[in-house]
């Protein structure tokens, strides 16, 4: 089981998912032992390649390209040969082990959380069939293969975030989520097509080393950077596409976990990681996505101050996070990026599934209603708890290490760097207000808190897990851990990517960094602890803003706003046409023209068979004396 | 040895065909008795079979196509005949006349 075997990895939950559709109602327990069996067999064939790859970077170093591996698919002699294969290197495994594992993880904590579902074989088989694709779409060695299971990853959000399907607001969810990434997807499918135009091969790395021989026409290049950007902010949910992920939380919370949270939406990361030589060749390409990475940290930030759902304000909390890692590609540095990526896919999941397991208790997602559930989770609680710290960034958890990274990268640039430090105690301050609203203070709603218990193993296992790997996943920053897990260099050559960068430390970053969460606790603290009159206070001082920040800065309104007065109107004036034009005009018209004309000749019928004849034959010598007439 | 063919020239076929036809076609636009039509179109058709013998045997002997043409026309006649004399059969017990001037009832 080497690197070049990796087309495995998605086949086996591919046919895991076939296997559920197909014969879901006749398995026992509609099949959900097969897709978890099938995940971990995905997980551990995940180990094997990483070991070859580490064993590749030993022995080859820096000058370690990534393994290709691809069999023709469609070819047209001549003009066009389409291949369909995988390329390993060292962002796809971290990909690789991010994603089959909290699948893995999710499959489990599904089998508690959806327990007694209308639709429980359904849920597992798309499941398995998300994770084949987005298996796929991390070792896609060509833009068509990784197009095809973007739009596979998509349609699964889609059914997935619509599961509750008999709920009105999660079907308009799913339609929401859909199309919103829809408008990025085709800018990404024009980008593909305008760099195949040019160079002639969908193989990424092929035009790679076309654009950086200067292959590819500069106004091309730039036309399909963007629109390659378009597409990843489509599915990151960057602004001004980020209004479907709060929105996607409609769906089952361990979906949210494994789709909106470690996965799907850190795809538009990984894209652009995985094209950013073509970034760095076009001028503004990296500015660009620093501004969008900035704006939506911010706007996250303050709208997760406000919002009421426990689920949404981790998906703030997530949109937060992409917009972090967009920073840090903006600034060049795809690995502090993926560091950030990989240790937040667990922090993150860890929120989801706390969270899920609050809802499980509780049947109730509104803070509002929730509150002293500390007493009755004891494991919940601190998993969530060390969640919340590693996303605000706590000195020693994961998050800390990842978010330290991008902070010394943005060092130079001193807009960023203030800007980044001003996000720093917004986030921990509403990561606290979540945590104290959710499992501090007094129960807020006695039925809902008499109600609470701690949900089965299925449910706290994948929690301890994942709450320990939040806690420690970021120290493999450090060589000798990274070595002692079998990663040569450790961070250095497995999250970075072409060549090995150190761990950038910095003493004062760090402290002040660490000041400023501290600070933003504190003032949540403060704020929803101890002067609990404090939130509305301000609200009331400051209305305004506080309906901001509630309305997600009226971006929901303004689009319906267009659907309504541009897209609306223009399918009116269409509609019009359909009608008056085409329908009425073309096809009546046609219709009634020819029924017409019918009343018109049916007067000529006799009925009288020797008219016909005399017809026919009158008919055929003139044809005949016309024929010769003609041929001369 | 003179050849059948040799003695007898094709156009004496193709008069011969020529002059069946007409007769089938003033058959058809005279006649008014259903039968009798029926009796011309199969006049007209039998000419056209000796077009396609007469054919077969002096243009390409070797080949059979002509002769499978009139083989094919002999047959789809055969099962014309059987459903059009059914037809004027059921018109005649329906309506007690053969006579196409009096069947005029298909038209608006």
């Amino acid at each position: 089981m080497g690197m070049t075997d990796a087309w495995l990895l998605p086949v086996i939950p591919a046919g895991a998912f076939v296997a559920l559709t197909f014969l879901g109602p006749w398995l026992p327990r509609r099949g959900d032992w097969l897709a978890i069996l099938a995940m971990a067999a995905t997980f551990l064939l995940v180990w094997p390649i990483t070991a070859d790859l580490t064993d590749a970077l030993a022995t080859e170093g820096a000058e370690f390209a990534g393994v290709a591996n691809s069999i023709p698919w469609l070819e047209v002699p001549g003009n066009l040969e389409l291949r369909l294969g995988v390329y390993v290197d060292p962002i796809t495994v971290v990909m690789l082990i991010v994603v089959s594992f909290v699948a893995l993880l999710v499959q489990i904590y599904s089998l508690g959380y959806m327990h007694g579902d209308s639709r429980y074989g359904w849920f597992y088989a798309v499941l398995s069939l998300f994770a084949a694709s987005m298996l796929a779409l991390v070792l896609a060695d060509n833009f068509l293969l990784l197009y095809f299971a973007w739009e596979l990853v998509g349609l699964c959000s889609y059914l997935l975030i619509g599961h509750y399907n008999h709920l009105r607001s999660a079907a308009e969810a799913a339609k929401k989520a859909f199309i919103t990434t829809r408008i990025g997807d085709v800018g990404l499918l024009i980008g593909i097509i305008l760099l195949f135009t040019d160079t002639g091969t969908f193989d990424i790395q092929q035009v790679i080393a076309a654009a950086e021989e200067g292959t590819i026409r500069t106004e091309v290049l730039t036309a399909s950077v963007v629109l390659i950007f378009m597409g990843a902010m489509g599915k990151s949910a960057q602004f001004p596409l980020h209004v479907w992920l709060p929105d996607a939380m409609e769906g089952p919370t361990p979906v949210s976990a494994l789709i909106h949270a470690a996965t799907m939406v850190v795809a538009g990361v990984y894209l652009v990681a995985r094209t950013l030589p073509l970034f760095e060749l076009v001028a503004g390409a990296s500015e660009l996505v620093l501004a969008v990475g900035l704006l939506t940290t911010m706007m996250s930030a303050t709208m997760g101050l406000v919002v009421t759902d426990i689920k949404r304000v981790i998906a703030y909390s997530t949109i937060n996070s992409l917009g972090l890692m967009f920073v840090a590609l903006g600034l060049g540095h795809p690995a502090a990026a993926m560091l950030y990526l990989f240790v937040h896919a667990f922090f993150k999941a860890l929120l989801f599934l706390g969270a899920g397991s609050v809802i499980h208790a509780t049947e109730c997602q509104e803070v509002s209603q929730l509150g002293g559930l500390l007493s009755k989770m004891s494991i919940t609680a601190p998993m969530f708890l060390i969640g919340a710290l590693a996303m605000a960034g706590v000195p020693l958890l994961s998050g800390f290490w990842a978010k330290d990274e991008i902070l010394t990268g943005a060092l130079e640039n001193r807009a960023v760097f203030s800007i980044l430090l001003l996000s720093l105690p917004l986030t921990a301050m509403y990561m606290t207000r979540v945590y104290i609203l959710t499992f501090l203070g007094e129960p807020r709603d006695k039925e809902a808190y008499e109600h609470a218990h701690e949900g089965p193993a299925t449910m706290w296992v994948p929690l301890l897990v994942l709450g320990f790997l939040s806690f420690f996943a970021g120290l493999i920053v450090f060589d000798p851990i990274g070595r002692m897990l079998g990663f040569p260099g450790g961070i250095g050559e497995v999250i970075f990517l072409l060549e090995p960068e150190p761990l950038d430390f910095d003493w004062y970053v760090a402290f002040g960094s660490t000041a400023l969460v501290l600070l933003g606790i504190g003032a949540g603290w403060y704020a929803w602890a101890v002067r609990t009159d404090l939130p509305q206070r301000a609200q009331q001082r400051l209305p305004r803003l506080h309906a901001l920040f509630a309305n997600k800065y009226y971006l929901d309104d303004i689009y319906q706003g267009i659907i309504d007065n541009v897209v609306l109107a223009g399918a009116r004036v269409l509609a019009w046409f359909d009608r008056n034009v085409v329908n009425d005009t073309g096809v009546d018209g046609a219709a009634y023209a020819t029924g017409f004309m019918g009343y018109l000749l049916k007067f000529q019928q006799t009925g009288k068979l020797p008219n016909y004849a005399l017809g026919i034959v009158v008919g055929v010598v003139a044809l005949t004396v016309v024929a010769f007439a003609v041929k001369g | 040895m003179e050849t059948a063919a040799q003695q007898v020239p094709l156009e004496h076929f193709l008069v011969l065909s020529a002059i069946l036809f007409s007769l089938g076609v003033y058959g058809v636009l005279t006649r008014r008795n259903a039968v009798l039509i029926l009796m011309s179109v199969e006049l007209m058709l039998n000419a056209a079979s000796i077009n396609m013998v007469a054919f077969a045997a002096y243009t390409a002997p070797q080949a059979f196509t002509g002769i499978i043409f009139a083989v094919f026309i002999i047959t789809v006649a055969a099962a014309e005949v059987g459903l059009a004399l059914a037809i004027i059969l059921r018109i005649f017990r329906n309506r007690q006349t053969a006579n196409v001037d009096e069947l005029d009832q298909l038209k608006w």
